[in-house]
This record gives structure tokens, sequence and C-alpha cells, in this order.
């Protein structure tokens, strides 16, 4: 490596000395996975049967419809659409709260050294269930239980959250650095001891991070969750859709958009802050 | 909060404790991998003693320090500390013995997002309830015992300073501080100094003299320069692949002496240099 960077030429003059580099690993299932996958994809466009004609009308169709909604947007719907934001939001709040408070202790349980092998694992495979399924899906089958109300876009976004904060958790705690763990045990402290004093104090920057980072998805996911009726933004926005009442679908998608930003920065700022801190905090 | 005067008896409440002894007999350590770190070492030290550890890289330094705390267990043999059989003790018993024998780290190990103070607890753990541990509310002795430990190391004014914030001299003291704050009966110190530049590795050696001598407690360091291990010990042990092939007084250890330890001559790269480690001060 030196001997590249400072002195190329010699390196150039002598050919004598040649270096056998290690074979390339050889990666069959990759080059099979690549060619199926390729496969996959043009069957799937040649077999599917689209309109290729009617999207020649795409461009003009969106034109229309955007000029329905933005050219004259029904301000005086702005009250109501901020009142059923905040509702959005609120779901969006809770949902982050109790997916904190379940998926808190899960996530140590969770982490290699911690909980039993046993345990790790169950919830390991619980996390990413739970992953693999869209809050939406998840909230259509509280539905049937709690009805169409905003506890269950709620507990919705809970499940999903202890999904991921549950597997950034423990990805997190199995990333800290090692030597304080190790302080703590050999001056005998035992295992609560050791995430409380060796883990916590590296970990809960990034903890208090990803629940920021949460409530941000939560709060784009539940203006979704709406859309199936159980209130807040997405539920008035189906409604005047379905009603054909463009200028308020117009006033009531700049309310859900700025919002939706405005959270994302304020929530994004603290993030960095709260990394940045401590990484400065780190290189000091 | 707690002013305490330079006044302070020396080890009034540090020492709390009497020194204690390590003995070894036979002891084997086997890794799981296969590789034999100490081969049926034999060995005595008495309480209040001084010992340096010398030995080339991957001579078992490490794995004789580790196993006297029993964070590697002995795969044979008998290890005794302080009259107590260590190799026997399991679970709450092992943590009771660690509690009582400080570790100091080449790589410090501190916490570096939480405070000194903080860390310099984590000394007290052994002697602390779970419950009290996880929300932080040591007893007041506890902290007054921490409070005392930093002054020995000159360390009192950081004390809610984050422990990232200090240079990696003062990291060290501190982590000086939080294996006094135990009251232990023996300070094992794995290559304490490699880190830090030679007038920082000398203060912080002296540290250690200082701890031995005023407050009696035996102390075991692994150093690999020939200068500190003859200036700051009273007694040399010197290891090669895991076998002790040196015992004797660290003051008339000579050149050859360590050429036979290293089974290589010697040269400056085993030599520290800078202040001159020759004992100062009155003995204890
Ligand atoms: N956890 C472990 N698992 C397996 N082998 C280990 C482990 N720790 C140490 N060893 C091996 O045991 C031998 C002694 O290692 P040890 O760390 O005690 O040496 P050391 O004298 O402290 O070396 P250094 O000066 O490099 O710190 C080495 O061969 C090392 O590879
Ligand atoms: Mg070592």
């Amino acid at each position: 490596m030196t001997a590249l960077n400072t002195a190329p030429r010699t390196v150039r003059s002598a050919p004598a000395r040649a270096i056998t580099p290690p074979a390339k690993p050889r990666r069959p299932w990759r080059t099979v996975i690549t060619v199926a996958i390729t496969l996959l994809v043009v069957l799937v466009f040649w077999s599917v049967k689209v309109d290729w004609a009617r999207t020649a009308n795409l461009p003009a169709d969106i034109a229309r419809y955007l000029w329905l909604m933005f050219s004259n947007p029904a301000w005086d719907r702005v009250p109501e659409a901020l009142w059923q934001t905040w509702r959005s939001v609120e779901m969006a709040w809770v949902g982050c709260l109790l997916g904190i408070v379940i998926s808190f202790p899960l996530s140590f349980l969770a982490a290699r050294g911690i909980g039993p092998a046993p345990v790790r694992l169950a919830l390991r495979g619980l996390f990413s269930l739970i992953r693999a399924v869209p809050e939406i899906v998840i909230a259509i089958v509280i539905l049937s239980v709690t009805g169409l109300t905003p506890l269950t876009g709620a507990l919705a976004l809970a499940v999903n959250g202890i999904g991921t904060l549950g597997k950034w958790g423990y990805e997190a705690i199995e990333g800290v650095h090692p030597g304080p763990i190790e302080a703590v045990k050999a001056a005998g402290g035992s295992r609560w001891q050791t995430v409380r004093w060796g883990i916590w104090p590296q970990a809960a920057p990034e903890f208090v991070s990803f629940w920021l980072y949460r409530f941000e998805i939560n709060v784009r996911a539940s203006a979704v969750l709406g859309l199936i009726g159980v209130g807040g933004i997405g539920d008035m926005l189906t409604s005047y859709t379905q009603y054909r009442e463009w200028p308020t679908v117009g006033a009531l998608l700049i309310v859900v958009i700025i919002v939706t930003i405005a959270i994302d920065l304020t929530s994004g700022a603290i993030r960095r802050r709260i990394t940045e801190g401590s990484k400065a905090r780190d290189l000091a | 909060m707690t002013r305490i005067s330079p006044e302070t008896p020396a080890g009034a409440a540090t020492a709390a404790s009497a020194p204690w002894s390590i003995r070894l007999r036979d002891a084997v350590v086997r890794y799981p991998n296969g590789v034999v770190g100490l081969k049926k070492i034999s060995l005595d030290i008495e309480a209040g003693e001084m010992v340096s550890i010398v030995g080339l890289s991957g001579s078992g330094k490490s794995s004789l320090i580790r196993t006297i705390n029993g964070l590697v267990p002995l795969s044979s043999g008998t290890l005794e500390v302080g009259g107590h059989r260590m190799d026997l003790a399991r679970g709450r018993e092992l943590r009771r013995l660690r509690g009582q024998i400080g570790m100091i780290f080449q790589g410090f190990n501190l916490a570096g997002r939480t405070t000194v103070l903080n860390n310099v607890l984590v000394g007290r753990l052994a002697h602390t309830s779970v419950p009290r541990t996880l929300v932080g509310a040591y007893r007041q002795r506890d902290r007054q015992l921490a409070f005392e430990a930093l002054d020995r190391v000159g360390m009192l004014e950081r004390v809610y300073h984050r422990a990232a914030h200090l240079s990696g001299g003062q990291q060290q003291r501190v982590a000086i501080a939080r294996a006094l704050a135990q009251e232990p009966g023996i300070v094992l110190a794995d290559e304490p100094v490699a880190s830090l530049d030679p007038p920082t590795a000398h203060a912080v050696m002296g540290d250690l003299r200082r701890i031995n001598r005023e407050l009696g407690i035996t102390v075991l360091v692994n150093l690999h320069l020939l200068d500190l291990a003859r200036g700051y010990g009273t007694r040399l042990i010197g290891l090669r692949a895991g076998e002790i092939v040196y015992d004797g007084p660290a003051a008339t250890a000579t050149d050859a002496d360590f050429e036979r330890i290293y089974g290589r001559p010697i040269g400056d790269q085993d030599l520290l240099g800078g202040q001159s480690a020759a004992p100062t001060g009155t003995p204890a």
C-alpha cells in the first residue's frame, strides 16, 4: 500500500517481483439471483397488459386536476383542515409513545449478550415479522376489534413502531464500544448494572434520535391511515375526493404538505444536533 | 457540594479494606479456540506488593491480569485472592470479589458521553442495589468515596465534566479513581500507559505507585517498557509464551535479564525515556 503510494516508479520498473492476489471469491448464487430477477422484470413487463395508449393522456389529466385543485383552493376549509391534521399528529404521537414504551425493554432483551438466546431469537423474528406488514394492513386487522377510531390508527402505528424501533434499538446496543461494558463487569457489576452504566450512556443519543425519526414516519403514515377512515386529515381528504370538491382537496393537500415538512424539518434539526453533538463529544 | 480539604488524611476512606494477596497454583488458561494463554503458572504475591509484569506481545500478560479478577476463567489449577477461592466463585460471590479488585485498562474504558462522576461511581456498583443503580440514586457515602478518589488523582474539579472532554492522561486518572472508589484490595492495570505520551505516562505510573505506597493496595501492572517496569515496580515478573521466565526484584533486573525474557536484544523501542523513573518520595 505505502510502497505503491510513495514509489510508483519502482513498482512499475520492477515487474520481476510478481505478486499473486488472492483468488477472487466466487459467488454463484449472486449470478443466479441477478439473472432470475432480470428475467422476472422482463417477463412482467411483457405479460402485463398496459393500455399504453391511455398513458398518452396522462400529462393532460394531471394538469387538469392540478388546475382544479390549486387554481382557487378553498381557504375557508383551512381551520377544519388544521384541526384534522392536529388529530393525525395526535395519532402519530400516541402511536410513537406506545411504540417506545413497548420496544424499549424488548430491544435490550433482543441484543446479543443481554437476553437469553431463545428470547433473543423470538424477539428478532417478531420485529422482522412486524416490519414486513404495512401499517395500513395492521390497521385493518385492528379495526375489526376497535372500530373506526383514531385509537385504531395509533395502535397500528405503535405495532409497526415496535418492529422498527426494536430492530434499531438492538442494533445500536450491539454497536456500542465494549470497553465501558468490560469496566463495569470488572468492577463487579451485574447484568442490569452493565446495561445501565456500560451500554446506556453510549446508546442513549441514538435511541432519542430513533424516537424522533419514528415520530416523523408516524406523522406521514397517520395521514395515509386516515384513508381507511380512522379519522384525521387522511379521512377528510378521502371524503372530499369522493365528493369531487377539488378546491377543498387542494387546500387540504397544501395544509398536509406544509405541516409534514415543518415537523420533518424541526425533528430533523433536533436529531442532527443530538448525533453531531455526541460525535463532537467523542472526538474531543 | 462536598469540599475536600487537602488535609484529609491520606486514604482515610479509600483504603478501608485491607490489601489482598494473590495465590495461583498450576493455573492453566486455555481459550475456547484452543490457544493456551497461561501454562501451569504458580505464583505468590504478598499483600501490598507492587509488581511489574513484562513480556512480548502474546506472552500472556493480559491473560494473567484478567484471570486474577475472573474475566478469564481458569481451565485448571486454583486461584486465591485475599484468601478467597476466586476460581470457584460464581454469580453474586464472583461479583462481590470483583468488587474488591480494581482494574485499569489501556483504553481507559470510560463511558465518554456521561460525567466523570458517573464513571467513577461504577466503582461502587458492587455495593449498590439494582433499583438504585437504574435511577442513579447512589448513597451519600458512595458519592463521598467517589469524590475522595477523584481528589486523590487530582481530578476533583472535573467531576461534572463529560469524560470524553478530557485528555488521555486525565481519562486514565479518572479510571484510576474508578478503581480506587471500589476501596480495592488489589489494583490490576493492563498496559495503563501504552497510549500516553512520556510525561503523562510517568504521571500515571506515579499515581499507581502512590496508591500502592500510601494506601498499601497490592498493585499489578502490565508493561512493555523496561525502564517503567524497573523504575516503578518493586518486583518484576517476566512472561514468555504463557510461562514465568523471570521473578525477582525489579530494581536490580539487568538488561541481560530483559533480553532473556524477550528472547532478543533490547533496544530503544523498549524504553520510554523522559522524566527519571527513579523512585521518589518517601517509602511507606
Ligand atoms: N479471548 C481470547 N480468545 C482466544 N485467544 C486469546 C484470547 N485472548 C488472548 N488470546 C491468546 O492468548 C495468548 C496470550 O494473549 P495475551 O493477550 O494474554 O498476551 P499479552 O501478553 O497481553 O499481549 P499484548 O502485549 O499484545 O497485549 C495470545 O496468543 C493470544 O492470541
Ligand atoms: Mg495484553
